[in-house]
């Protein structure tokens, strides 16, 4: 069984699993697209957080076999987070079902912030392949940055179309601790350094 | 380093969005002085009256002490909506977190 996970197509068959679910749900209810907007949502996040964690957990533990593991299924969590967001998406323009209200809540902060994040993320995910890696060298890079302000964007359309803070808090407050660690830890290695320097220079 | 200026900037904004004012963030919740349950209007009355109305009823639910509705208004706009539970008066609407109505 543990090896089982390590088989890449089976790494994406289980992050596809809760989506099998919703779909399946459904298919026999459409009704029930509305209560499936929040959950494919969250499964978005949680994909993309997860791929964002990676990063800092190396800069902090150093590397470590788990995270290597974890790295190597990073692009997979990226493209699943993506996925999950475009069914999100969908699941929110059938729930809706009219294109000129569609178009009018477009306008308000906290739709239109989804919308830009999940804008950020398709193109992420258009990207997600060794040929375009190598095609766009240094701007690759650039471009799967936008991560950063993606997750912000997202953090701030699930505040705001909830009007509440908790369920985003809880979900984001992981990365946030890791990131701000990972930027303290950077700030000390390099006055360190820059000590040495001014000793021996 | 542009790059860890940058991640410090995000992550000001994002504890400032949070830490400085909560009631500013949160649009949709709201607290009904309403007492005991029996004295409470059923919710299928005030789902039927909604109806009548000329809404569609996605959900309701119970929420801070009033009815929460889930729904589209008669003029087709997707709303959170706060109702009391005993005078059933309509309390709060929010489009997608933007209030469109406040009692």
């Amino acid at each position: 069984m543990l090896r089982l996970i390590n088989v890449h197509p089976f790494f994406w068959a289980l992050l596809a699993f809760p989506a099998v679910g919703m779909l399946a749900g459904f298919v026999q209810d459409p009704v029930s697209a509305f209560d499936l907007i929040h959950p494919s949502g969250e499964f978005s996040v949680r994909f993309m957080i997860i791929a964002m964690m990676v990063s800092p957990l190396r800069a902090v533990l150093g590397r470590r076999r788990g995270l290597d593991w974890l790295l190597a299924r990073r692009r997979a969590l990226g493209v699943a987070a993506c996925g999950y967001g475009v069914l999100h998406l969908a699941f929110y323009l059938y729930d809706m079902g009219d294109w000129g209200m569609i178009a009018e809540e477009a306008l308000i902060f906290s739709i239109w912030t989804g919308y830009a994040a999940l804008v950020i993320f398709i193109a992420m995910a258009l990207t997600s392949n060794n040929a375009s890696q190598r095609i766009m060298r240094a701007n690759w890079k650039r471009l799967q940055r936008l991560v950063y302000p993606a997750a912000l964007l997202i953090a701030l359309h699930w505040v705001y179309v909830d009007g509440e803070t908790m369920g985003m808090v809880v979900h984001f407050v992981p990365l946030l601790i890791l990131e701000t660690a990972r930027v303290v830890l950077m700030f000390k290695r390099r006055s360190a350094r820059r000590g040495k320097e001014a000793l021996t220079g | 380093m542009k790059f860890a200026q940058a991640m410090l900037a995000v992550a000001a904004a994002t504890a400032m969005q949070f830490s400085g004012s909560p009631e500013a963030a949160a649009t949709g919740k709201m607290k009904c002085d309403s007492g005991p349950q029996t004295t409470w209007k059923s919710r299928t009355d005030l789902e039927a009256k909604l109806k009548k109305d000329g809404w569609t009823v996605k959900k309701s639910k119970v929420d801070g002490g009033c009815y929460e509705v889930y729904g589209v208004t008669p003029e087709g706009q997707n709303v959170e909506a706060y109702f009391h539970p005993v005078t059933m008066e309509k309390l709060l609407v929010s489009q997608r977190g933007k209030v469109i109505f406040k009692k």
